[in-house]
């Protein structure tokens, strides 16, 4: 055992882009892959591991010195850079006890397959990656595996269930039937909205808004668009920095270069995890066969819509407004303000895209973003620095608007590492309580589980 | 050489997925393709330098009259024969 640690905090020791091929190829193994398959996807992820590597330091060392000089000439007090959930989720499959974190996740879906309590099949092992960050937090802080793990086990059961209570949005706002989306990213934005939509429409002038802007994709398009983005979030900062002429346009460039590098380099990961993903459909689906299930995908399927592209284009320059003007918050949004869509994808489908109460509900979403993001972007700092990458030597911290910033991985991971033993058994109720409105009161998959029954 | 846009909602995760598909399904019949994955808002930018656009999910955009195939049935499983069949005679009339 002795033996085990000692080759285990070697591997540690020699940083992810070691580790991650090997972990990989190990879980590959399990999953059926033959070692040559499992290697290349396990490299795979390490180099894309490297990338990202160089990117946050380019990234940081450029943009850190301006964002300090910001901070010192104007007292716009932004400190927090949100790097991006393509970073945050590469921190994240580094993690010394990312197999465990995987697994366990894997685990509750099928018991809870099993046991008959979800209908959502979800084996993108990829998007693990937004349920594992807790754990790989929650462990990081408390040093005990099984609070990580525990995290881990709630986040994804959660996320289940709340994958099953939206599908029907899914099926009839988006027409995509048969699918459910367990995509953190997506899903905790009901967290907020469902209540805030239900009390909206106790009043009527919100209910009945008929508000809409036409063409908001002609005039707002380029708010969509993460070269131009880059290239102008850039350019402000260097401007409110007082650099020259320039410095500010090679800051502008640099910014650009890395929103647009960025995704390139996550590719990566979910290239090397596809094999794994696919291997372990293919396990399920004979598993399961001859049973009515919702498969599980990501929310990128629902994001093309036009209701969703025209509230995140409004919600995309508010968002940076608000970060100016909200109160405690020090995050500076930047690479996320990619995936808005994402936030507010399920908040248009429950308001059946009522445009003012999007962007209300939107606005709040964006308001907890901020704010979870700034009280947790100290440990996610600490986390990057713990797996090899330089953040300068700058007072900066990295931020993002996935992980703990996302009211729903924000509450479990509050839970599991403040006053655990009040905490975590109020969450666990709330959820019950939640669970037991939904499927004992409402019965929102009521048709498909008639459906099995009757198989 | 055939230029296919494949699109999603974040031009990482399920576009990957399709794209690696379509890539594997056209290298097998003896068609040159290649692939390029970007994001959905960005597609009305970019559409004009390509042969064929597939998307993920739902994309209601300018096409600019570039030939558009839905993706979904590659990832779910359901009817991935009959889409992969769609894009390759969509390629040999190019």
């Amino acid at each position: 055992m002795n033996y085990v640690m000692n080759v285990f905090n070697w591997l540690i020791a020699a940083g992810p882009t070691v580790l991650l091929p090997v972990i990989i190829t190990i879980i590959g193994l399990i999953f059926g892959l033959n070692i040559g398959r499992g290697f290349k996807s396990g490299l795979t992820l390490g180099i894309g591991f490297a990338g990202i590597k160089l990117i946050l330091d380019f990234m940081t060392t450029n943009v850190g010195p301006a964002a300090k000089a910001m901070v010192e000439r104007t007292g716009v007090h932004l400190n927090a850079l949100d790097v991006g959930w393509g970073s945050i989720a590469a921190i994240t499959w580094a993690s010394p006890i990312i197999a465990l974190l995987i697994f366990a996740i894997l685990l509750v879906n099928i018991v809870l397959l099993i046991l008959k309590r979800t209908n959502t099949l979800d084996v993108d092992i990829w998007n693990y990656h937004h349920v594992a960050i807790v754990g790989v937090m929650v462990f990081f802080v408390t040093k005990n595996i099984g609070l990580g793990v525990g995290a881990s086990v709630v986040m994804a059961l959660i996320t289940f269930k709340l994958a099953d209570w939206s599908q029907p949005m899914v099926e009839n706002f988006f027409h995509i039937p048969g699918v459910s989306l367990p995509t953190v990213s997506a899903l905790s934005s009901l967290v907020i909205a469902w209540p805030l939509n239900w009390l909206l429409d106790r009043i009527p002038f919100f209910r009945k808004a008929k508000f809409s802007i036409r063409d908001a994709q002609k005039y707002l398009g380029f708010f969509g668009d993460s070269m131009i983005m880059g290239l102008i979030i850039g350019m402000v900062i260097g401007a409110l920095a007082g650099y020259n002429l320039m410095q500010v346009l090679q800051l502008g460039v640099s910014m650009a270069a890395v929103l647009v590098l960025i995704p390139k380099m996550t590719a990566l990961f979910m290239e090397g995890l596809m094999p794994i993903s696919e291997a372990a459909q293919k396990w399920s689906q004979k598993r399961f066969k001859g049973r009515k299930l919702f498969i599980g995908l990501d929310a990128a399927v629902v994001v093309g819509n036009q209701d969703v592209i025209t509230t995140a284009l409004i919600i995309i320059p508010l968002t940076i407004a608000m970060a100016l003007v909200l109160p405690g918050n020090s995050v500076l949004p930047f690479a996320d303000l990619a995936v808005v869509p994402f936030r507010v994808a399920m908040v248009v489908a429950l308001t059946n895209g009522n445009l003012l109460k999007n962007i209300i509900i939107g606005l709040a979403v964006t308001a907890s973003l901020l704010w979870c993001g700034t009280t947790t972007a100290p440990v996610l700092t600490a986390i990057a620095k713990s797996v090899g990458i330089k953040l300068g030597t700058n007072s900066l911290f990295i931020s993002s608007f996935a992980a703990t910033s996302m009211i729903q991985s924000f509450a479990v991971y509050f839970a599991f590492t403040t006053n655990q033993l009040i905490l975590i058994p109020i969450l666990l109720l709330v959820f019950a309580v939640v669970w037991y409105y939904f499927d004992g009161i409402k019965h929102v998959n009521a048709s498909v589980n008639a459906q099995t029954t009757e198989a | 050489m055939i230029r296919i846009l494949v699109a999603c909602g974040n031009g990482i995760a399920t576009s990957t997925v399709v794209a690696s598909k379509i890539k594997g399904f056209l290298v097998s019949k003896g068609v040159q393709a290649e692939t390029t994955q970007t994001k959905l808002m960005e597609v009305p930018g970019k559409i004009q330098d390509y042969d064929l656009l597939v998307t993920t999910g739902e994309f209601s955009g300018q096409t600019k009259g570039v030939p558009y195939v839905k993706g979904m049935p590659l990832l779910t499983g359901i009817g991935a024969e009959q889409t992969l069949n769609e894009i390759y005679d969509i390629t040999q009339k190019k």
